[in-house]
């Protein structure tokens, strides 16, 4: 169940748009924002929210990758593997970084602190290679730099 | 009307047309996956690549999205588009698995036939493919998504088409996957169209799964008995048992898609339970002993009674000519009375919807589809008449206005029945929640506001409720349709209606364009109504009323109401168990519509041929060794000692005398001797034969 406030919130944020559907990344990110993650109840709530099915939530939550289905740790780091920063070194850079946390990419620390998500595009190719922790964009970073921008926002959680 | 050339055959097409679909129209195929007629472009399979020469247009392009321009020289042959077409195969390959042999697919699969036809034989790739966990969709739809190429028309069918909500499209990239939220019954009443449309071997008919392979199947073009639409299939059959059926393009009625009740009613063809042993007096005998003793016994009861205390029973589910020859039986015999209807309402009230139609003013799918507005009357589409759902959800689609008449009581109860496959003679069905439907006015394109279960039975398209017909306003709009169920007060509101327009169409009012379609009870209600009207046949129900009836002979007739005990039922004819049948002096098994050739007239008045798809018997599946191989000798295989009914009842006539052959499509019906099953049908009206 999510705070009476919110679901107002987000019903008013629907109410303004032309169609629901345009309001579903928002609705989705406001759900988000209360969970940590996506849940499926928060599935639900999406669907009746926007007067879709919940398959049709689904299809919108799974298209972009910000919103995640899944348990995320506190940080998400997301490593840019687009053709740019490819070329610029951006395969080192999440192989470096899965070294560096212990983790694969895709998974989250044991002590649920980083979650690490390789993504397409981030808009960033002339900083290449790039990655974005929150909203904040970074690029381009080498592996020593990428370290300490995690362990940064580590101490921030 | 631009003109444009494609390997050097010059083609004109309407404003509009594709490249793809210029280079069919002079019977060049090009490869296309996720283009189809019905749902349009997407340009999501890049398979299609011609190479523009010359025009205003150069290069390598995707034929499938590029409209037909003046001056356009197109190339399908080109080295360059040749070698984009072989690639883009290759990729569509690489996560395909390589074992067509045990996909159930194979043989009927559209990516088989474009990768030999683009030349791709020999895999390069061999790395990891990617795979998926296939999910339950039901009893009638199999899932198996590694054969996936990701053409979106199982999603664009699906929800933009159909207007369902429980399945589409989720992830992106190189992990789209096609399902549901969660494994379950898929809750559209189309789902079957998946089948047909993906052009893989993601979804096949469960119902029939590894029991025959393309090649093997008995074939034909049919017409769907299951309700008053006749939408058009193609069945398939192999060792005298029905598989499955599949949908048959007919752009005047059904388009390329059919519901799920004519899709998977399958099962009363092939069941254990059919009659297919003739009887007299409960014991076996031959067909042609059967018909000896009916000729003797309608002898002894003539005599007895005389000709005006027997009735003779034909029925809406029958075929053409087996109607046809029960009235020349009644003439034949001076029989009292012919009965092609059961209820005196059901007559009276057919034969009056019948009498409003004429071939300008009945509305046949496709103009439902066109319609810009479209008015509901004392209907349940989706249980009576599912395809007409469909037909005006496309046109809602495209911007009508749909009306429903009646209060929200009457429409809700209306449509609360869930949906059930199986339909008449089918077994098979499917639970679904009955929710009352809300009144869906969300907005275009999603159709019900709030959790998806309630749309498992709500129709695809929003609208507008008012109290009655007059409340439409006809008068506003260029295409506009009535649909009616044959009900009382619907057809007196029509019959107002069209004297109003008529009245004020003198005034230079109403345009003429109003179309009208009813929907009636039984695949050949409309041809039983204009049979019943030439020969003055009158409901079971009436004749029974008024006493002189005490014998009948009944042909491929239901009647909802026990037959009074002091009717003798001399003789009974059908395919399936019922009432009558157990009570017949003499049981004749029949032929189910796929085991022989008619026609059924359906609800506009279009008459539509239906071929012979397989031979009658049992099913060699099921048989005990001692009947199959068979150890007897004979012509017929075990439980094929069966006739059409219209055959039945012309042996019939020659034992009682009858010296004559006797063709049933003759005299009026003469016109409908060369219907050709493939074409559009032909329109029956009261006066087109006359
Ligand atoms: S499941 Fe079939 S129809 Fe749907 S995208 Fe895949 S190949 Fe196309
Ligand atoms: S709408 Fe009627 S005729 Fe058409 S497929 Fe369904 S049951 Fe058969
Ligand atoms: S058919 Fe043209 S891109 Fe798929």
């Amino acid at each position: 169940m999510i705070p009476t406030q919110l679901r107002q919130e987000l019903e008013e944020r629907v109410a303004q748009a032309i169609t629901p559907r345009e309001a579903a990344v928002d609705v989705m990110k406001g759900l988000q924002g209360h969970y940590g993650w996506l849940t499926d109840e928060a599935v639900a709530e999406a669907a009746l929210i926007l007067g879709l099915s919940t398959l049709q939530v689904e299809e919108l939550a799974t298209f972009y990758e910000m919103i995640y289905r899944r348990p995320v740790g506190r940080v998400v780091v997301h490593v840019c593997d687009s053709i740019s920063c490819w070329a610029m070194g951006s395969e080192t850079l999440l192989h470096h970084l899965e070294q560096h946390l212990g983790i694969a990419a895709g998974a989250t620390t044991a002590d649920n602190a980083v979650t690490l998500l390789p993504c397409c595009c981030l808009g960033n190719c002339g900083n290449g290679p790039a990655l974005m922790i929150g909203d904040r964009l970074f690029g381009p970073v080498s592996p020593e730099q990428a370290a300490a921008i995690i362990a940064g926002h580590r101490e921030d959680q | 009307m631009p003109k444009l050339i494609i390997d050097d055959i010059p083609v004109e097409v309407p404003d509009g047309t594709t490249v793809l679909e210029a280079a069919q129209s002079v019977d060049i195929p090009i490869p296309h996956f996720c283009w189809h007629p019905a749902l349009g472009k997407a340009g999501a399979c890049r398979v299609c690549a011609v190479k523009l020469l010359d025009g205003p247009v150069k290069g390598v392009q995707m034929s499938c999205m590029l409209p037909a321009m003046d001056g356009m020289v197109v190339s399908t042959t080109d080295d360059e588009a040749v070698a984009m077409r072989k690639s883009v195969i290759e990729w569509l390959m690489i996560n395909h698995p390589h074992d067509c042999p045990v996909c159930d697919e194979g043989g009927e699969c559209q990516l088989q036939d474009f990768t030999i036809a683009g030349g791709h034989g020999i895999r390069r790739y061999d790395g990891r493919k990617r795979t998926y966990r296939n999910q339950y969709l039901g009893e009638f739809i199999e899932h198996e998504m590694n054969r996936c190429i990701q053409c979106y028309r199982c999603t664009r069918f699906y929800q933009e088409y159909a207007g369902g909500t429980d399945f589409g499209a989720m992830g992106r990239a190189a992990i789209v996957y096609f399902g549901r939220q969660d494994d379950g019954p898929l809750e559209s009443p189309f789902s079957g169209n998946l089948v047909d449309i993906c052009p893989t071997g993601v979804f096949t008919d469960k119902t029939a799964r590894f029991r025959a392979r393309y090649w093997d199947y008995d074939m034909a073009p049919s017409v769907c008995p299951h309700c008053s639409l006749g939408c058009n299939t193609v069945p398939m059959a192999r060792y005298r048992e029905l598989l499955k059926t599949t949908a048959r393009r007919n752009d005047s009625v059904n388009g390329w898609f059919i519901c799920d009740k004519g899709r998977f009613s399958n099962a009363g063809v092939n069941a254990p339970e059919r009659p297919r042993q003739a009887l007299v007096g409960g014991k076996p005998v031959s067909l042609a002993e059967a018909l000896d003793a009916l000729a003797t016994l309608l002898g002894e009861f003539l005599e007895l009674h005389g000709p005006e205390s027997l009735a003779i029973v034909g029925s809406p589910r029958m075929d053409l000519a087996g109607n046809i020859m029960a009235a020349r039986l009644r003439e034949m015999l001076g029989a009292g009375t012919l009965c092609l209807f059961n209820e005196t309402d059901r007559a009276e009230l057919t034969g009056k919807a019948v009498s409003l139609l004429t071939t300008e003013n009945s509305s046949s799918q496709e103009d439902m589809r066109n319609a810009d507005l479209i008015a509901l009357e004392g209907c349940d589409l989706l249980d009576e008449a599912p395809m007409m759902a469909l037909a005006v959800r496309q046109a809602w689609r495209s911007g009508a206005r749909v009306y429903m008449v009646g209060t929200q009581n009457e429409i809700q109860s209306a449509m609360a029945p869930p949906f059930t496959k199986g339909g008449p003679g089918g077994i098979l069905q499917q639970d679904q929640t009955a929710n009352p439907p809300q009144s869906p006015l969300g907005p275009r394109g999603s159709f019900v506001k709030g959790g998806h279960n309630r749309e498992a039975t709500a129709l695809p398209f929003a609208f507008e409720q008012v109290a009655s017909l007059a409340d439409v306003p006809l008068a506003e709009a260029k295409r506009p349709v009535i649909i009616c169920g044959a009900s009382r007060t619907g057809l007196e509101s029509i019959g107002e209606i069209l004297s109003d327009s008529t009245a004020s169409f003198d005034k230079g009012g109403l345009q003429p364009a109003l179309k009208l379609a009813f929907i009636l009870d039984g695949p050949n209600a409309f041809g039983c109504a204009e049979l019943a009207r030439r020969h003055h046949g009158v409901a079971l129900s009436t004749a029974l009323a008024d006493g002189r009836i005490k014998g009948i002979i009944s042909f491929e007739a239901d009647l909802s109401h026990d037959l009074p005990q002091g009717i003798t039922v001399l003789g009974a004819a059908d395919w399936r168990p019922t009432g009558l049948m157990t009570r017949a002096g003499v049981v004749l098994p029949t032929t189910t519509w796929v085991e022989q050739e008619g026609i059924f007239v359906n609800n506009e008045g279009r008459a539509q041929r239906f071929k012979k798809v397989m031979n009658p018997g049992l099913p060699i599946k099921g048989l005990t060794p001692e009947l199959h191989p068979p150890r007897v000798h004979g012509i017929d295989a075990p439980g094929g000692d069966v006739a059409p009914s219209a055959r039945l009842i012309a042996m019939l006539m020659q034992r009682l005398g009858e010296t004559m052959a006797v063709e049933p499509l003759s005299g009026p019906w003469e016109t409908l001797k060369d219907l050709d099953a493939t074409g559009a049908g032909v329109m029956i009206h009261k006066g087109e034969q006359e």
